[in-house]
């Protein structure tokens, strides 16, 4: 789901996806026994964290750091979220594990996280419920959200004679040839579905695919290109070759505003999108004290407000807007509690759901 | 014997290279295509379900078409480019030789993703193209002319590879013994004609190669076709991408690439059969 990666990074994953297939072959081993050698003790002096890169920063877990100021936090980076689960699936070892609401459900089904005992986190009870619950599986909570963000349309105010004011504007004939859509299968079936006022783009049924298929093909004639990292995205609307972007997120919106590129990010009338990622307590944990201390340090306000300030995204805790800047607050609404009804948060994926999609996609991206 | 034994001392470190990098991931490629899944239980079940989606599905057939012939018309291009290129270093350079050929090689130093980048500043809304379209008068509101296409796509590849298809005809044409073309002239041949009945069937086993070294890696290109192919403009390579990366189905993926392999090796057993190089070398 995340495309701020530089492409050259998809090119190392993809020689990283060869060695992970040819390795465990050449060895003759089974894949699980690749992983890293395990902590001999659980009371471990480290701490192992498969995350996002950046998230690494000291300002988000000050806390952690003052409680244990011996234990190392040892980063281990991923560029996408098939590329997180690939790697737990094939036994790397890590105590927590940041991946993004629609890949939740596969790792709880795969039991790769373990239930998480909310009542051991003291910031808990300031985290939004509505995020809280797509964490949550068969009663129990895997997940703990942390941050989020939008995904909206961005608009050149300069070009285009009418911006647009919902989902379905996008198919406007106006904007022929100076639209981008990203190039991601899941995106693409949310966007349509929302469009088409579909309420469940995550469990469709076949006569929806068609529906959503159609509208897909539809707006091909107004598509440039499709966009896949937010750099490349930048680059294309500051040259002014994309007008309007769709599912553009917040901090792409701020890097052009910052160079002065005359932009608008779009409240549609359906809401915007939403992405929201959080931990999960890998199931062969070494230090699972650890992991929970650092969630609880993590989850505090004060690191939450230092996460919104540096990437412009929201955070899961309620009281970390008080405390974050009153201009980002204000743009993002992160203020108001209505904004969460509004957003359309991505939804947990089957595999099947995801193999349908991709194909649906392909097909559409190649149809003549 | 002694000879013999020295020879498989040799020749070990290539086949422990080309046995455990390229023939034992190959194997590993083909077992997975008969997977159910990437792993979990599904790893282990045997299926021929990804076959049945890839052969029911005319999509992927198609693409695999028409990135072929997008690799066609490139490798066809860059030869009709490089060959007036190599012909000049190889027979009017002289001393200049060595620093022309440096000259084309130079571009291969910069990174693939920036040339491939820089297409779309040339082309694009702010770039070159347009500004010189603007000051002529010909255009009045800049436009991504040329970019996002097929086309586009063809002219980076040609960029990209020309250096790559110049240096094998230069080295055939190099090769090329003098005293033909003086026998030639000397017959009462004109330029043209020795250029066609002495040279060119020479040189032709260097084209030969250059076709091929730039045809098989352009049909497996991504990272093009996904800056500067725009919604017309996409290659295989980017669907297998998105099985990998995207919908983590590696069986299919690994199909995907099992069909551009086999696809690759019965174009060239094809053309081994229609074009025998040593009657190009006789002739």
């Amino acid at each position: 789901m995340r495309r701020h990666t530089k492409l050259y990074n998809r090119i190392a994953f993809v020689a990283a996806i060869w060695l992970a297939i040819v390795l465990p072959a050449a060895c003759g081993q089974p894949a699980a026994e690749m992983g890293a050698a395990p902590e001999t003790q659980a009371g471990a002096d480290s701490l192992t964290i498969l995350d996002w890169a950046g998230y690494d920063a000291p300002e988000f877990w000050t806390q952690f750091a003052q409680a244990y100021p011996d234990v190392e936090v040892d980063y281990t980076y991923f560029e996408q979220d098939a590329d997180a689960l690939a790697k737990l699936q094939s036994g790397f070892q890590v105590d927590l594990l940041h991946p993004c609401s629609s890949w939740w459900g596969l790792y709880v089904d795969a039991g790769l996280v373990q239930p998480i005992d909310t009542s051991r986190l003291k910031n808990w009870p300031d985290v939004v419920p509505e995020m809280a619950k797509l964490g949550e599986f068969d009663g129990q909570q895997y997940f703990v959200p942390w941050d989020w963000g939008y995904e909206s349309i961005l608009v050149r105010t300069d070009k285009v004679e009418e911006i647009p004011a919902s989902w379905a504007d996008l198919w406007d004939p106006a904007y022929a040839g100076r639209l981008s859509i990203p190039d991601s299968a899941e995106v693409a079936q949310v966007m349509a579905a929302v469009a088409l006022d579909i309420p469940n783009p995550w469990q469709t049924t076949p006569e929806e695919d068609a529906l959503i298929k159609q509208k897909l093909l539809d707006i091909k004639p107004n598509v440039l290109t499709y966009w896949t990292d937010a750099s490349e995205l930048s680059q294309m609307m500051a040259s002014g070759d994309v007008w309007v972007a769709a599912s553009v997120w917040t901090d792409t919106y701020s890097q052009l505003m910052a160079d002065g590129v005359p932009v608008e990010y779009v409240d549609p009338a359906e809401g915007r999108l939403g992405w929201v990622c959080g931990y999960g307590i890998s199931s062969n944990a070494q230090a699972p004290d650890l992991a929970y201390a650092y969630l609880d340090a993590i989850l505090d306000p004060e690191s939450s407000a230092n996460l919104s300030n540096q990437f412009y995204y929201g955070t899961s805790n309620r009281k970390a807007f008080e405390l974050a800047d009153p201009a980002l607050v204000s743009l993002f609404k992160l203020d108001q509690p209505d904004v969460l009804q509004q957003t359309v948060f991505y939804q947990t994926m089957s595999a099947e759901h995801r193999q349908k999609i991709t194909e649906m996609w392909d097909e559409v991206r190649l149809a003549p | 014997m002694r000879q013999r034994r020295w020879l498989i001392v040799l020749m070990s470190p290539l086949a422990l290279w080309l046995g455990l990098l390229f023939l034992a991931p190959l194997a590993t490629m083909v077992v997975f295509t008969f997977r159910a899944g990437s792993f979990g239980p599904e790893h282990d079940v045997f299926t021929l379900e990804n076959y049945r989606t890839f052969f029911g599905n005319p999509t992927y057939s198609r693409l695999l078409l028409s990135s072929a012939w997008i690799s066609f018309v490139a490798s066809v291009l860059s030869i009709l480019l490089a060959y007036p290129v190599a012909y000049y270093l190889a027979f009017q350079a002289g001393a200049h030789r060595l620093t022309l050929l440096l000259v084309i090689i130079v571009p291969a130093w910069i990174s693939f993703l920036l040339r491939v980048f820089a297409w779309k500043l040339i082309l694009g809304s702010g770039g070159l193209l347009n500004i010189v379209l603007m000051a002529a008068g010909l255009v009045d509101e800049p436009a991504p002319i040329l970019l996002y296409s097929r086309s586009a796509v063809i002219v980076a590849l040609v960029y990209s590879y020309m250096p790559f298809v110049a240096l094998p005809i230069f080295v055939a044409l190099q090769r090329i013994d003098r005293s033909l073309i003086e026998a030639a002239s000397d017959l009462g041949g004109t330029g043209w004609q020795t250029f066609r009945d002495v040279i060119l069937p020479l040189s032709m086993p260097g084209v030969a190669a250059a076709f091929f070294l730039i045809f098989i890696p352009t049909l497996g290109e991504y990272v093009t076709p996904l800056l500067l192919g725009g919604t017309e403009g996409l290659m295989f390579g980017n669907v297998i991408q998105s099985q990998f990366a995207r919908a983590l189905n590696w069986p299919l993926g690994s199909l995907m690439s099992l069909a551009v392999l086999l696809f690759t090796l019965a174009l060239l057993a094809v053309f081994v059969r229609l074009v025998r190089l040593e009657d190009w070398v006789q002739a």
